[in-house]
């Protein structure tokens, strides 16, 4: 590929010179001629992005397919067809609504109440340095245990209903929104603040007008890598004790030794992920477009 | 009459036990109308004096007098321009310079028609709905200090505000300053390492020297009113330059 794209370079070189091949015998070169398509930090046009793009996706369909063709007598891993028409199956069925529903209504819930308490005690810890100097040891603390481990924890206070497994995506993701949404809270420019104060403005409009409004892109940013690990809690919890959504759903279709179901689940899994992200994305983009990279 | 009043401030900034004394009583007073130069080379103390006037900055001993009353934080009173524009991002240059008008609550006709008139004066009129990051470094600091002019305070505190600019937008700058100077009548206190800059802009400037930053000298700059290009070629000018830099050392 890069032979390609030099070749590319030199046509480019010779269009731009006109006297062409004559000359290029005769001059003699300097500098290391930069590579195209692997230069570092290198700039991709939106064909080869593209191309790049489904090319990779090819590849790692291939590989499925032909791994799942020569373990295909021991049924484990189903073939790239299976599992979309499994995936058909289950939309038909009505499953993927109502544990897609159920799963979904679970992580919005707590992963809602998690950014917004990230939001008020992140932003909090990032501007006062009281807050921070309350928070510090027990958020250093608390964050590194396990939120997996609190598990049997939460089943034994709160039963076996909604309750615990929204709580468990809340601690599991609740540290990391507060401590992410602090530094981004941090990195609002002091100058900024002072320039603010200059002109009149007090502690409240400071921190509603200028740090909220600075850190709104950031914010979204931190929601949007944590929520993986909002869907991470909530596999936990349906793994354990659940009658309804993907999770249970995985647990059941092994039982069956379903595994073109499994797949197919895992297929909506990486399906949400995906949209979610795309959705966040648009989201920040659209309310800050001042910070578009 | 005076409009700013610097009397006996000192700041000791306390390091691993240490104690640095960055600035050591210095007394300088600015007159209603005047534009007046801090020179120093760099890490003098300087903008911590500026900062202390700003009411970003406490001093340890000493005050502050605008117009007589005693500085005990920051307020719109002392508009402030930074060296690094500090605009916010997300607003255009018309909401940039309409922000402090709206803490202080302007009705939103006169708020309208006092962005238009500080458009004018900054030339940027073309550029109202623009974004910071569209404009160049120039035209940035030049709505800083428009956002700073708006609500009309009574001293224009710059710090270094042409430092991060070439050579040519600098001077450029230089005019566009004298001109808001003497059309608006402000009053001026302007931080600079810069001694051409000082002489060229001020009727007045003070010296300060370093560790702990006192003030060395106070220079009276003979050129008036008319000023322009042409003053860089005076003698006076060019001996004043030589006096002023030996000060610094």
């Amino acid at each position: 590929m890069e032979t390609t794209a030099s070749v590319h370079d030199s046509l480019a070189e010779r269009a731009a010179d006109t006297p062409g091949a004559q000359d290029k015998a005769a001059i003699a070169v300097r500098g290391r001629r930069q590579a195209s398509l692997l230069r570092i930090r290198g700039e991709l046009g939106l064909g080869w992005k593209i191309g790049l793009g489904a090319l990779g996706v090819v590849a790692f369909l291939s590989v499925w397919a032909v791994k799942a063709a020569m373990m295909h007598k021991r049924s484990v891993l189903p073939t790239p067809a299976a599992t979309w028409s499994a995936l058909l199956d289950l939309k038909s069925a009505g499953i993927l609504t109502t544990d897609l529903w159920a799963s979904l209504q679970r992580v919005l819930i707590g992963y809602s109440i998690s950014v917004v308490i990230g939001v008020v005690v992140g932003v909090a810890i990032g501007t006062f340095a009281s807050v921070e100097a309350f928070f510090e040891a027990q958020i250093g603390f608390l964050r590194y245990i396990p939120a997996t481990a609190l598990t049997p924890v939460f089943l034994l206070l709160l039963g076996l209903d909604e309750a615990p497994k929204i709580w468990l995506i809340i601690v599991g993701t609740v540290f990391y929104n507060i401590l992410m949404t602090a530094d981004v809270a941090r990195a609002v420019p002091r100058e900024l603040l002072n320039a603010s104060y200059t002109l009149g403005a007090g502690r409240i409009t400071v921190l509603r007008r200028v740090i909220l409004r600075h850190s709104a892109p950031g914010i979204i940013d931190v929601a949007r890598i944590n929520l993986a690990a909002a869907w991470l809690m909530l596999v936990v919890a349906e793994i354990l004790a659940a009658k309804q959504g993907l999770a249970y759903q995985v647990v059941r279709a092994q039982r069956f030794r379903a595994v073109d179901k499994m797949f197919a689940i895992l297929l909506v899994f990486g399906l949400i992920g995906l949209a979610s992200d795309v959705l966040l994305r648009w989201l920040r983009n659209l309310s800050s477009p001042w910070a578009r990279p | 009459m005076t409009a700013l009043d610097v009397v006996g401030v000192s700041k000791v900034f306390r390091r691993r036990r240490q104690e640095v004394t960055a600035l050591d009583s210095v007394d300088l007073h600015v007159d209603t109308g005047e534009l007046v130069c801090l020179v120093g080379a760099s890490g003098c103390g300087k903008s911590t004096m500026l900062s202390i006037i700003g009411g970003l900055d406490e001093a340890t001993t000493g005050k502050v007098l605008v117009d007589g009353e005693l500085v005990v934080g920051p307020g719109a009173d002392r508009g402030m321009v930074f060296q690094g524009y500090s605009l916010y991002p997300w607003k255009t240059v018309a909401d940039n310079i309409s922000f402090g008008l709206e803490v202080a609550r302007w009705p939103k006709a006169k708020r309208a028609e006092r962005v238009r008139e500080l458009l004018g004066v900054v030339g940027l009129t073309d550029f109202s709905d623009a974004l910071p990051k569209e404009l160049s470094g120039g035209m940035k600091q030049r709505v800083a200090i428009a956002r700073a002019l708006a609500p009309e305070p009574d001293v224009l505190l710059l710090d270094e505000p042409f430092g991060a600019l070439d050579a040519q937008t600098k001077r450029h700058l230089q005019d566009f300053l004298l001109t808001v100077w003497r059309s608006l009548g402000v009053t001026i206190l302007m931080v600079t390492h810069d001694v051409d800059e000082a002489i060229y802009l001020s009727s007045r400037i003070y010296v300060m020297s370093a560790r702990p930053g006192r003030i060395a000298e106070e220079v009276d700059v003979p050129f008036g009113q008319s000023r322009g290009p042409l003053i860089k070629r005076d003698p006076r000018f060019l001996d004043l330059r030589d006096e002023l830099n030996d000060l610094i050392g």
